[in-house]
C-alpha cells in the first residue's frame, strides 16, 4: 500500500497537486484522486516497473481493492 | 538524445542511423537482418549505437524483443521514436492476395503502432516528453500504378501520426510524418529505367529524391529545432506535385 501511495502522489504532484490524502480500499481512483485517462496511463505504466503486472490488461480498474487484486497484494 | 529506430540495416534507415550517430546521438537500432554496415557502425560507434533483431511482421514479438531488459530497458530514457522500418507489397489492385496485405500491414502499421503504444508508456514511466516520426511515402498523396496497396498502409500511419499529435501533445509529445518521393534505395531498386524517368518527370525538380535530404528532415524533426511542429506531414519528394 505504500509503494502504490508513493506512485499516486508522484503522479499527483505532477499536475502540481501536492496535498497529503488518506488511502483506502474504497477509494475510487477516478472520483476520489480525480484520475483521468493520462493520470491512469501514468499509474498503470509506474505499477508494472515495480510489479511487472499491467493492471488495465484485464478488466476494469475502479479502486485500490481492484488495484491490489490485480497485483495479488493482500 | 536517445533515439529508437527501426528498419536500420540499409536505405533511409541506415543514412538516418548514421545522420543521428555523427551528431552524437545514441542509436537504439532494429531490423529483420544485420548488414554489413550495422556491424560497422557497431564498431564505429560502440558506445552510442546499439542494435537489436526484431521482425516487425510480427509486432508483438518484436515489441518484446525491442523493449526488453537486455535492449530499450526501463533504465534507458528513449527520447525518440523512428518508424522508419516498411514493406512493399506492388500490385495492380485485382492481383490484391489478403496474407500479402496482411504482412504488409503488420509491419507498415500496426508494429509502428504497437511500438508507439510502447514508446508513450516508456515516456509516461520517466514522466517526460518526446518526438516520433513515421516514414510514410509520396505514394500516399499522389497514385501510382501498382502501389494502391502499399499507399493504403502509408495513408494509415499518416492518420494515426495526427491523432497521437492530438492526443498526446499536452504530455509534450510531439508525433510528425516525413514523406518521401522515390528514393534510389533497395525499396525501389525493381523499378525499371522508363520507370524512374515517369517518376522524375512528374517532379518538380526532375530529380529523384536524395536520401540524405530525408534523413536529415527527420533529424530535424527529432530535433529541439523543431519544438513547435506536430501533427504535420513533411514531403520530401523533390516536388511531386
Amino acid at each position: 500500500m505504500e509503494k502504490i501511495k508513493e506512485i499516486i502522489l508522484s503522479i499527483r504532484a505532477n499536475k502540481g497537486i501536492n496535498e497529503d490524502f488518506t488511502l483506502t480500499e474504497n477509494t475510487s481512483l477516478r472520483d476520489d484522486l480525480g484520475f483521468d485517462s493520462f493520470d491512469l496511463a501514468e499509474f498503470t505504466v509506474k505499477l508494472e516497473a515495480e510489479y511487472g503486472i499491467d493492471i488495465f490488461e484485464t478488466g476494469l480498474v475502479e479502486n485500490i481493492k481492484d488495484v491490489k487484486d490485480k497485483l495479488n497484494l493482500k | 538524445m536517445n533515439v529508437l529506430l527501426t528498419g536500420a540495416s540499409r536505405g533511409l534507415g541506415l543514412a538516418t542511423c548514421k545522420t543521428l550517430l555523427e551528431r552524437g546521438h545514441a542509436v537504439y537500432a532494429t531490423s529483420r537482418t544485420k548488414s554489413a554496415e550495422i556491424s560497422e557502425l557497431e564498431e564505429k560507434f560502440a558506445r552510442q549505437f546499439f542494435f537489436k533483431q526484431a521482425d516487425l511482421s510480427d509486432p508483438e514479438s518484436a515489441r518484446k524483443q525491442i523493449f526488453s531488459p537486455d535492449f530499450v530497458s526501463s533504465s534507458v530514457r528513449l527520447d525518440a521514436l523512428v518508424n522508419n522500418a516498411a514493406s512493399a507489397y506492388d500490385d495492380i489492385a485485382t492481383n490484391m492476395q489478403l496474407d500479402e496485405i496482411e504482412r504488409m500491414f503488420r509491419t507498415n502499421v500496426f508494429a509502428p503502432m504497437l511500438l508507439t503504444k510502447y514508446f508513450l508508456r516508456h515516456l509516461l514511466l520517466h514522466s517526460k516528453g518526446g518526438s516520433i516520426v513515421y516514414i510514410s511515402s509520396v505514394s500516399a498523396h499522389t497514385g501510382y500504378k501498382g502501389l494502391s496497396m502499399y499507399a493504403a498502409s502509408k495513408g494509415a500511419i499518416e492518420a494515426f501520426s495526427k491523432n497521437i499529435a492530438r492526443e498526446w501533445g499536452a504530455k509534450s509529445v510531439r508525433s510528425n510524418v516525413v514523406s518521401p518521393g522515390f528514393m534510389d534505395t533497395d525499396m525501389s531498386s525493381k523499378l525499371s529505367e522508363e520507370q524512374r524517368e515517369k517518376i522524375r518527370a512528374r517532379t518538380s525538380l526532375k530529380a529523384e529524391t536524395s536520401v540524405k535530404s530525408v534523413a536529415e528532415t527527420v533529424a530535424f524533426l527529432l530535433s529541439d529545432a523543431a519544438e513547435s511542429i506536430t501533427g504535420q506531414t513533411l514531403c520530401v519528394d523533390s516536388g511531386t506535385i
